[in-house]
């Protein structure tokens, strides 16, 4: 399993909900504890060179770990290790094979509750009524976007809305919320007035840098909202989320 | 992080983030000045809307579209491998239907080439249809500038084209010039050339404007088009548009001058059938723009109308310096311009905060390209890197790698600036080192305690959070990281 | 001025010398679906009654179209055409098929003066002031309702392209299924006429604030009658 490094250090109860989602699966969880960050915020910033070191530590401490997959709770990330990683290696053959190799076995969560375990009814419940935002590199570079619905579907008491624009990006971009903060937060006003009209009153998504930037604009200006990463609301117990 | 002693650090760190931000402040600047401009801002997201919503209509209605656009890819990826062989060919076989080939390395030879050809004939109207390779350099008013003496009148006849001239306005967008002008000040320029008051509504603004260029299509001496594709088997160049003034110009004048860039040549008249049939559909959702005009060197014995002379001038401009390169795939744009539609920051922003010809996702990828990456060393970061541009492009150029290539690139010439490239060092290190990771979270939660108040920094960091802060709460970290957690037990 | 064979050499040079140390890129073809629809239909989308189709997509791009059974109910189309638009002066191409059309001597007699496209003082004064141009055309396009329309002695461009309407009788045979298989003709023939531009309904824009304008510069009134 991997936890990027935001969820551990700000949103571990994200974390927790994984574990146990996939305890209760049981599928047998590790976590290489020598782990850090996939390397994403240098390589979106254009440091390359820095990226790499990040990305070659990623490679090994997952490949010295026994393991069928990796799974990870952010789109995002799971598309840094999957997908750009042979980009960092550019010109590098065996990293980048290794790279590729590793990459293979990436999957982001509900991806690989879907797709490798099969799972769609996981007795989960909780009521509300929610959008799902799902972020940009699991909509397009990873290609997830009805896995998460499906798994969300079968929630009890809990309605999905459909909302408009949903396939817009929330305006985080990493460094780009800092470096154009009138644009992104434009983008994340845009994505809230659409919530609004959808009458939902949680929002949840796959990534939780997206949900830290909605969030982090709600907060001040939005309606009240709930806001969850899907684990956490796979993982309910007795509707509540833990 | 703010401490004890607030005067002098928050000083230092403000500095450094003026240090920051002056990197993106042209495109910051620009940008909050568009997020003010309401019209504007619903104009662009209504037009973005519509285009978004029919041309995903018109490729559902093309089941053969992926396929098609493989093809084009190509195409392209084919023509630049060659481009020396197949410029040679485009110019031999214009030369054998008659026409002429100028070969222009920069803007300047591209003016001083059109600028001679009016003395020659004494030419005095010009009328252009749109072009971007015109408007990249600036013809217009680069001709008024170096052949004043001529008196050359040089009329635009796209109509939104035309308004943005009259007006002195840029473009906003490839194929809506004027998304950005609402009917009042469009009827406040009019007016202007009218000589008299007309009124604000579209119909009335419509009809003089046609009986006016009218006008200026039939007296003009000179007719200057670009080309969409040149095909180097048949010396053939197209040209498309939707209002008929393309194809005007390049009929009624005596001499049509068609300036197109080097990258825009395409091997086969058959090629053609593939970028017409995504062109119109990727721009507009039409599945064939209204007029698709093939011009083959001047008018031929016996013909009345069609221009006398045909002149091909091909353009580099900085174009050649991608061949080869990792960023070559940029010139395989058709400028349909759904990367700015579907791009969620050009729905923010329109076009003019971009400070360039080209704007949206392909021109925060050219612009620095073209002009050089300290010209515009803001725009490749003028993306959220959602990808929606890749995905949309009907070339299959991977628009936001290239935006991140050129982020990479803007590192390695040192353009990224030294408050940056200290914070990355830093992330290199730590994220190396799960020892160091560690001890950076515990510093993090002890130097965060002043600012939380539950579980959030809800107000305004100095420093180079002051971005985010500004209109965002950020959250805190967790008391305990998910890796102390795991250690107790799950 | 740029020396073209300096020109030309720059660009090989550049080629090759990124050929020649192995780095030449681009990477990869386009790896993200571009159609949001996950079941494509994979045969050729237009088939069957092909002027149907034509009419169609003319209708709805907002140009008329009728399907005519003889030369006369063509003739008596654009004469009713030329007594409602009360048209002053109609120009036509000087062309086989319209000779045969007959239009002439009866537009005439109905008050609208005829010019035919031949040694004309000045092309402009005649197709600048018509108010109808009468052409036929090489192909209908039924996948697109467009008309092909090429160039060359008798055949001026301006007629189909300065006088506010356009109509153009074309014989039921000039029926191609698309665009593509146009183009195909014209390849496999060589020797392009030196104009050849495809008319896709009426000219039209939508730059003053997105409401759609028909005839800005081009027609915005056109027709097509079909024989056959
Ligand atoms: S980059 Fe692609 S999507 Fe953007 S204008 Fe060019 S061809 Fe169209």
């Amino acid at each position: 399993m991997f936890i990027p490094c935001y969820v551990d250090l700000v949103y571990p109860e994200v974390g927790v909900s994984v574990v146990r989602v996939l305890r209760r699966l049981g599928v047998e969880v590790t976590y290489p504890e020598g782990q850090t960050c996939c390397g994403q915020p240098a390589f979106n910033s254009g440091f390359f060179e820095e990226a790499r070191t990040v990305a070659r530590h990623f490679l090994d401490v997952f490949e010295s770990e026994e393991c069928d997959y990796v799974v990870c709770p952010s789109g995002s990330c799971a598309t840094m290790a999957s997908h750009y990683y042979p980009l960092v290696f550019e010109g590098l053959a065996g990293e980048r094979a290794r790279s590729e190799a590793l990459g293979a076995r990436v999957r982001e969560f509900s991806d690989f509750l879907v797709n490798v375990l099969g799972v769609r009814e996981l007795g989960a419940r909780h009521a509300g009524k929610a959008v799902f935002h799902c972020g940009c590199h699991q909509r397009r570079e990873l290609g997830v976007l009805e896995e998460p619905r499906e798994l969300l579907r079968d929630v009890e008491g809990l309605d999905l809305l459909e909302w408009r624009n949903e396939e817009l990006c929330c305006g985080f971009g990493g460094t780009f919320s800092v470096k154009m903060p009138d644009v992104s937060t434009a983008m994340a006003d845009e994505k809230i007035r659409a919530l609004e009209e959808s009458g939902a009153d949680t929002l949840i998504s796959g990534d939780s840098s997206c949900l830290m930037h909605l969030e982090g604009r709600l907060q001040r200006t939005g309606p009240a909202t709930r806001v969850y990463h899907l684990a956490q609301i796979l993982d309910t117990e007795d509707g509540e989320v833990v | 992080m703010e401490t004890g002693k607030p005067a002098r650090s928050r000083d230092t760190l403000d500095r450094r983030h003026e240090g920051i931000e002056s990197k993106v402040e042209g495109f910051n600047d620009r940008a909050r000045r568009a997020l003010e401009d309401e019209f504007l801002h619903e104009s662009v997201a209504r037009f973005t809307k519509k285009s978004v919503a029919s041309r995903q209509a018109a490729l559902e209605r093309l089941p053969e579209a992926p396929e098609l656009r493989e093809t084009a890819y190509r195409i392209k990826q084919e023509t630049m491998a060659n481009l020396d062989r197949y410029l040679e060919q485009l110019a031999g076989a214009v030369e054998e239907r008659g026409g002429k080939v100028f070969f222009a390395s920069d803007g300047e030879e591209v003016v001083n080439y059109v600028g001679e050809l009016a003395r020659r004939r004494g030419s005095k109207v010009v009328t252009k249809s749109k072009s971007m390779a015109t408007e990249e350099i600036e013809l217009n008013r680069r001709l008024e500038e170096s052949y004043g003496e001529l008196g050359l009148e040089i009329i635009e006849t796209d109509l939104g084209e035309w308004i943005a001239q009259l007006a002195g306005d840029h473009p906003s967008h490839i194929v809506a010039p004027i998304v950005h002008m609402n009917r009042h000040q469009i009827a406040d320029v009019l007016s202007g050339v009218a000589g008299e008051a007309l009124p604000p509504n579209v119909e009335d603004l419509l009809q003089f404007a046609r009986k006016r260029l009218r006008e200026k299509f039939l007296a003009a001496d000179i007719g200057i088009t670009g080309v969409n594709f040149g095909v180097a088997e048949t010396g053939t160049i197209c040209t498309v548009t939707n209002e008929g003034n393309g194809r005007l110009v390049s009929s009624v004048p005596p001499v049509h001058v068609a300036v197109m860039g080097i990258e825009k040549v395409i091997p086969k008249l058959e090629d053609l059938s593939v970028f017409t049939r995504i062109l119109g559909r990727s721009s507009t959702g039409q599945d064939l723009s209204v007029y698709t005009n093939l011009v083959t060197g001047p008018r031929q014995e016996g013909e009345l109308d069609g221009p006398e002379e045909f002149h091909l001038i091909l353009m580099d401009n900085g174009r050649s310096d991608l061949l080869g390169t990792e960023f070559e795939e940029a010139l395989y744009c058709i400028r349909c311009g759904a990367c700015l539609n579907v791009c969620p920051v050009y729905r923010q922003t329109g076009g003019h905060a971009y400070g360039s010809t080209y704007s949206g996702p392909i021109g925060a990828v050219i612009t620095p390209l073209l002009k050089g990456n300290e010209e515009a060393k803001d725009l490749p970061h003028a993306s959220s890197l959602c990808g929606a541009c890749t995905e949309a492009c009907p070339v299959g150029i991977p628009l936001h790698e290239l935006l991140l290539k050129l982020r990479n690139r803007q590192v390695d010439e040192g353009l990224a600036g030294k408050g940056q490239s200290v914070a990355f060092k830093g992330f290199e290190n730590t994220m190396k080192s799960p020892a160091l990771y560690k001890i950076s979270g515990k510093v993090g939660r002890m130097a965060q305690k002043p600012l939380v108040k539950d579980g959030k920094i809800g107000r305004k960091l100095p420093g180079p959070l002051a971005g985010w802060t500004g209109t965002r709460d950020l959250p805190a970290l967790a008391k305990k990281p998910f890796r102390e957690l795991w250690r107790e037990g799950i | 001025m740029a020396d073209r064979a300096e020109f030309i050499k720059d660009i090989r040079s550049r080629l090759q010398n990124h050929r020649s140390r192995g780095e030449y890129r681009p990477t990869h073809a386009p790896d993200v679906p571009w159609t949001p629809s996950a079941e494509r239909r994979r045969e050729s989308p237009v088939s069957g009654d092909l002027p149907a189709r034509f009419l169609g997509e003319l209708e709805a791009l907002g140009g008329h179209g009728r399907r005519v059974a003889s030369i006369e109910e063509a003739r008596d189309y654009v004469l009713s055409l030329a007594r409602e638009r009360g048209a002053e002066l109609l120009v036509r191409w000087d062309e086989e098929e319209l000779e045969e059309l007959g239009v002439d001597a009866p537009v005439r007699e109905a008050g609208t003066e005829v010019s035919v496209w031949r040694d004309l003082p000045d092309f402009r004064e005649v197709a600048g002031s018509a108010e109808i141009g009468l052409t036929t055309a090489d192909w209908a396009v039924a996948e697109t309702g467009s008309l092909v329309v090429t160039s060359g002695p008798g055949h001026g461009r301006s007629v189909t392209l300065l006088p506010p309407t356009h109509v153009a009788v074309v014989r039921v045979e000039k029926m191609l299924p698309t665009v593509a298989e146009a183009i195909a003709l014209y390849a496999k023939n060589g020797g392009l006429p030196a104009n050849v531009c495809f008319h896709t309904g009426p000219s039209r824009s939508g730059d003053i604030e997105q409401a759609l304008a028909i005839g800005v510069h081009g027609p915005g009134d056109v027709h097509v009658v079909l024989v056959g």
